[in-house]
């Protein structure tokens, strides 16, 4: 059966969110008409542009770029702290908007949501009601999505990429040719950085040449990654429109530190510090995890990853910060750090576990103390019960992470 | 009208049906004194969800100093704060 997918964008999400929110409590000037930015904090080393206005574009300021060159591009520039709780709530409104039209909504990332709309659309066109969802999204919430309106979810997300702000595109297949082909390569979904060099080489500039290119030459190349990108240039991808959460393929956290770590005792507390983090959510997910990784960021933004596969799954924290701090002795060379992460993977569920010859009632009454203290910091907050190590260390009990349920982004359809 | 949006403590009625009605709030003047201001007649009432953020909008009319003022008041849900928005 033919279908009918939206895509909707919002556009520069951050900065109209809180641009929005500053007018509706009495701001004088919108964020949006002004060369401004979304950034981190840089006392904590996190300054960097989250989100840009269309004017601060205009000075050349990029998202990802650090604070301080993007005040030198724009001396005037206004910067604004990021306030996550607001970001989910605009994100909730604009999904519960959508939900009006078709129960198939799913939110891809906090500020992108696919929607299926076959068989939803009663005495209008698709056209005509993507045109409306895009009007009360400006009108009901004050900010401006793009539209993008295809047969599948790959072609209607590249269709709400191509002219911003506040448009509705369509990118139905037999517009392939007119509307897609023509593009750049480097536009189209999943061709990154590390993809774009080789598909230079092997003369693909456009996403037409990539269409028509052999898909043996794509696979010799980019391995099944080509193959992707073929179907995707042809405009191919079946994926359904998934609402609810997806399965989880692995759970992780990440900080970086607001001062440079040299030695072990620090490092091993923000290991520790990040495990209490992700072991928590694991276990609040109902999950246990067979390989942990531990990733590392030095001064010279150098990244170093290692990970290792566990005898028995485990969600209990002291075994995972022990493996933590064993796969960190083994990468760490020395040099000063400024970024950590844990990350678990290969998760399974808790009902039934492979118990090791080994365990015994100390891992036993390890399991019940976490559960205890899960319950209290779930009851009375995350600073309820810290570990005596962290009291006058100057590191967060438990840190990385914005919001429990901030939606990150993915890389899949 | 002039954007002002400042807090004010407010006594307001909600109806068994739960409807509110805006009655009279006080605001400190310049002196830092309060000023209290009752609420004579609502003109209009609509809700906003601007960001996803619930508000009551009223334009509502008052006598100030012999004076007949209109102005829009604001109920925040998330909060239960009132505002003195526009005057």
């Amino acid at each position: 059966m033919k279908r009918t997918i939206l895509h909707v964008d919002v556009n520069s999400a951050y900065l109209s969110w809180e641009a929005v929110y500053a007018l509706q409590h009495g701001a004088r000037v919108d964020l949006r008409t002004i060369p401004s930015v979304v950034g981190g904090d840089e006392k904590s080393r996190h300054g960097i542009v989250l989100a840009k206005s269309i004017p601060a574009k205009k000075f050349n300021i990029k998202t990802g770029e650090v604070l301080w060159s993007a005040r030198m591009k724009c001396p005037n520039l206004v910067v604004l702290p990021p306030s996550y709780s607001l970001y989910i709530q605009c994100s909730n409104a604009l999904v519960n908007l959508l939900k009006e039209y078709s129960p198939l909504v799913e939110r891809y990332s906090i500020d992108e949501c696919f929607m299926d709309l076959t068989g939803h659309c009663r005495n209008k066109s698709f056209e005509e009601t993507a045109w409306e969802i895009k009007e009360r999204c400006r009108e009901e919430l004050g900010f401006t999505v793009n539209v993008g309106i295809s047969s599948n979810k790959l072609l209607a997300k590249m269709a709400s990429e191509f002219e911003k702000p506040d448009k509705m595109h369509t990118l139905y297949p037999h517009e392939i040719p007119k509307k897609l082909w023509p593009l750049p390569v480097r536009e189209l979904f999943l061709a990154g950085p590390r993809t774009i060099p080789v598909l230079y080489k092997l003369n693909i500039f456009t996403i037409g040449q990539l269409a028509h290119a052999s898909p043996a030459l794509l696979k010799q190349h980019l391995k099944s990654h080509g193959i992707t990108l073929w179907k995707y240039a042809n405009g191919i991808d079946n994926s359904p429109v998934t609402p609810g959460e997806r399965i989880i393929k692995g759970i992780g956290n990440s900080t970086t530190t607001p001062f440079d770590v040299d030695n072990k005792k620090e490092a091993f507390l923000y290991l520790l510090s990040l495990t209490e983090t992700v072991a928590m959510r694991l276990r609040d997910k109902g999950m246990m995890a067979r390989v942990v990784a531990v990733t590392i960021r030095d001064t010279q933004l150098s990244f170093f990853s290692h990970q290792r596969k566990l005898a028995v799954p485990s969600n209990n924290t002291d075994y995972l910060y022990n493996e933590a701090k064993r796969l960190f002795t083994e990468m760490w060379q020395g040099n000063p750090l400024r970024h950590f992460g844990v990350h678990l993977s290969e998760l399974t569920g808790n009902e039934f576990c492979q118990t090791s010859l080994f365990d015994n009632d100390f891992v036993l009454r390890r399991q019940s103390l976490d559960k205890s203290i899960d319950t209290i910091r779930l009851s009375h907050g995350s600073g309820a019960v810290i570990r005596g190590a962290f009291l006058h260390s100057g590191i967060p009990p438990l840190c990385g992470g914005v919001h429990e349920s901030f939606p990150n982004m993915r890389s899949l359809l | 009208m002039k954007v002002i949006m400042r807090s004010v403590d407010m006594i307001c009625c909600t109806s068994k049906e739960g409807v509110i009605t805006p009655i009279k709030f006080r605001i400190t003047d310049e002196n830092k004194e309060y000023k209290i201001i009752r609420i004579d007649k609502i003109l209009s009432r609509d809700e906003e969800k601007l960001a996803g953020n619930r508000m009551l909008v009223f334009k509502v009319q008052s006598v100030i100093n012999n004076c007949e003022w209109l102005f829009e008041m604001k109920y925040e849900f998330s909060t239960c704060k009132w505002f003195l928005y526009k005057i």
